[in-house]
């Protein structure tokens, strides 16, 4: 199945080929680590890994979204800090003028969706009207973002919000805390509209040939103005995550949020060349790259190994990409991708 | 030859890019059930003509009708939409989708009730219909949900022409449909266009293969340095004459 397109039958989707190797390779590493030391294999250590997957598979979701429709968002990580940085200013205000917790943690939320929504919409159009190439574009608010974060907050972190925050991140249903299970409803929805719904055979029809999907009438930089903007309200909600995890607004949060969530998205066996890829192949991208991260600690190996274990995950997974679409000719995704024009 | 009423006109068209006059009075009838072949050199015009009939852009100056009735398309979109289908060279498909998925793309068929108001797609429908609907034109593909880039050049190139022809209800412009292609498929796609014809449609083909050109068309329009310098009926036209015409050494 290296052209997954259409969800064939919904068991097909599930367990095609790439994803079935993904479960064998989550599956061995849960029985790796558990074999190094036992306690890996318990509630606990399992909650802490669905508490750092939450946000990962947000933007990494997002990621998966703007890479099928050809481009990328290098943004996903700087929008992180900034929409937790802004709605923790909005929640201490809030707060001090003694606004119900409620109240303050919904306009939280919103303020972060607010930021995701705007950051969006800046990306949207520079690759829409100016016509930057989305690396470029998204590099430019990344940075712009990452800084702003430093600058407002003066490097330090926000608190004083409601105090109700903290509790909400405890994990009450099984391993999951109330904010994961509001993600996994979230990647779910996205699940299906990738698979059957309009909006998700445009993103694939962009990606596999704009040309084409322009000609065919579709309104190419509407749809991908929504890809962008999708990719970054779903950012900024990863940063309310971690504000209600941490309490806090921080700066520093999401840093380096867009390589995990493109790493995720490579290992999912997703082409950068657009087109083509299957959202659970993305989830689960996401659920080994924070089972490698929680397992290494539990073993006490060094915490920068981690990022070793990381590239070798994303070559292997390219490599299997290569020879699955050209079996080993040499002219696939990574020769695509060097040669391949802005689009 | 059997003409019907006169369905796609362009009157006195003109076309520049800034300095470079790329058409200059261009005038062409298309009538119903009719195939028109549409030919000349590098820089001719043929593609500025294609253009301008396809709503890829605007003449500079004349009139384009569409069944008597003047018209201005703003998009290639506005041109699909009354009826007026372009086939691409190359270019048509995505290759990552099924080849129902390419038919109804831009055209997809929802679910009933709520789930299709909101956008999601009824899937087996257009599996099906896309089937029937190739099925109709004379094109016989595999099976409509595998992917187009799994397809032989031959069989992409039946897809794009199969959507082109059974969405069109007026006009079809094929813009190279036979190139690249062995002689077999390309005796299909040659086949495909008698069926157009057959249906009512009005044909535009553009090829630099004289031979096809002579073999499907009832009349041949052939442009040179942006002016229709002959129309005729393709009976008058031998090999030897047509590319005498397209080079300028006869004047027609």
């Amino acid at each position: 199945m290296s052209s997954p397109v259409v969800a064939p039958s919904r068991i097909k989707s599930l367990f095609g080929n790439q994803q079935f190797i993904l479960l064998l390779v989550l599956f061995a590493m849960v029985a790796f680590f558990t074999w190094r030391n036992p306690v890996f294999f318990s509630n606990a250590v399992f909650g802490n890994i669905l508490a750092d997957w939450s946000p990962v598979v947000l933007i990494a979701v997002g990621e998966f979204f703007v890479i099928v429709s050809g481009g990328i968002d290098l943004s996903v990580g700087s929008t992180i800090a900034i929409s937790g940085v802004v709605s923790a200013f909005s929640m201490r205000a809030l707060t001090a003028n003694h606004v119900g917790q409620n109240m303050t943690l919904f306009l939280g939320l919103l303020t972060c969706v607010g930021i995701g929504i705007l950051v969006g919409s800046i990306n949207a159009l520079l690759i829409t009207k100016a016509r930057i190439v989305p690396f470029i574009a998204t590099l430019t608010t990344m940075g712009a973002g990452a800084g702003m974060a430093i600058v407002l907050t003066g490097g330090s972190q926000i608190g004083d919000g409601p105090a109700k925050a903290i509790s909400l991140s405890v994990p009450d249903f099984g391993p999951l805390s109330r904010p994961g299970i509001v993600i996994v409803f979230i990647v779910a929805i996205l699940w299906v509209i990738m698979g059957k719904n309009r909006f998700g055979r445009y993103t694939y029809a962009i990606g596999s040939n704009s040309f084409a999907a322009r000609a065919a009438g579709i309104n190419v930089n509407r749809h991908l103005a929504k890809v962008y903007i999708l990719s970054s309200v779903l950012a900024g909600l990863a940063g309310f995550y971690y504000y209600l995890l941490l309490s806090v607004g921080a700066p520093t949060s999401g840093q380096g949020g867009e390589l995990q969530a493109i790493a995720a998205v490579v290992i999912g066996g997703t082409a950068l060349a657009g087109g083509t890829g299957k959202l659970s192949g993305t989830v689960l991208g996401a659920l080994i790259l924070t089972t490698v991260t929680s397992g290494l600690i539990m073993i006490n190996v060094a915490a920068n190994w981690k990022q070793v274990v990381v590239a070798i995950l994303i070559a292997v997974a390219v490599l299997i990409q290569e020879f699955r679409s050209t079996g080993g000719t040499g002219s696939g995704p990574i020769r695509r991708l060097l040669t391949r024009n802005s689009k | 030859m059997t003409t019907g009423k006169v369905l796609y006109e362009v009157k006195n068209v003109s076309k520049n890019y800034g300095s470079v006059q790329a058409l200059t009075g261009v005038s062409l009838k298309l009538h119903a059930g009719e195939v028109i072949g549409l030919v000349g050199d590098n820089g001719a015009g043929k593609s500025t003509l294609v253009k301008v009939l396809s709503g890829a852009h605007q003449p500079s100056e004349g009139v384009v009708e569409l069944d008597g009735e003047e018209r201005r398309w703003d998009s290639p979109h506005d041109a699909l939409v009354a009826g007026v289908e372009t086939l691409y060279q190359d270019s048509g498909l995505a290759p990552h989708l099924s080849v129902s998925s390419n038919v109804f793309l831009g055209r997809e068929k929802f679910s009933k009730g709520l789930l299709g108001k909101l956008g999601f797609l009824a899937q087996k429908d257009m599996d099906r219909i896309a089937h029937e609907n190739l099925e109709k034109v004379g094109i016989a593909v595999p099976q409509s949900n595998r992917s187009v880039s799994q397809l032989s050049g031959g069989q992409r190139q039946a897809v794009a022409i199969g959507r082109a022809v059974s969405w069109a209800s007026k006009v079809i412009i094929l813009d190279e449909p036979t190139n690249h292609l062995g002689a077999r498929q390309a005796g299909e796609v040659l086949a495909v266009i008698q069926q157009a014809k057959k249906r009512g449609l009005g044909v535009i083909f553009i090829s630099h293969t004289l031979p096809h050109v002579l073999q499907v068309t009832d009349r041949i329009v052939v442009l040179r340095l942006g002016k229709i310098v002959a129309d005729a009926p393709t009976s008058t036209f031998d090999a030897e004459s047509l590319l005498g015409t397209i080079t300028g050494l006869i004047e027609k």
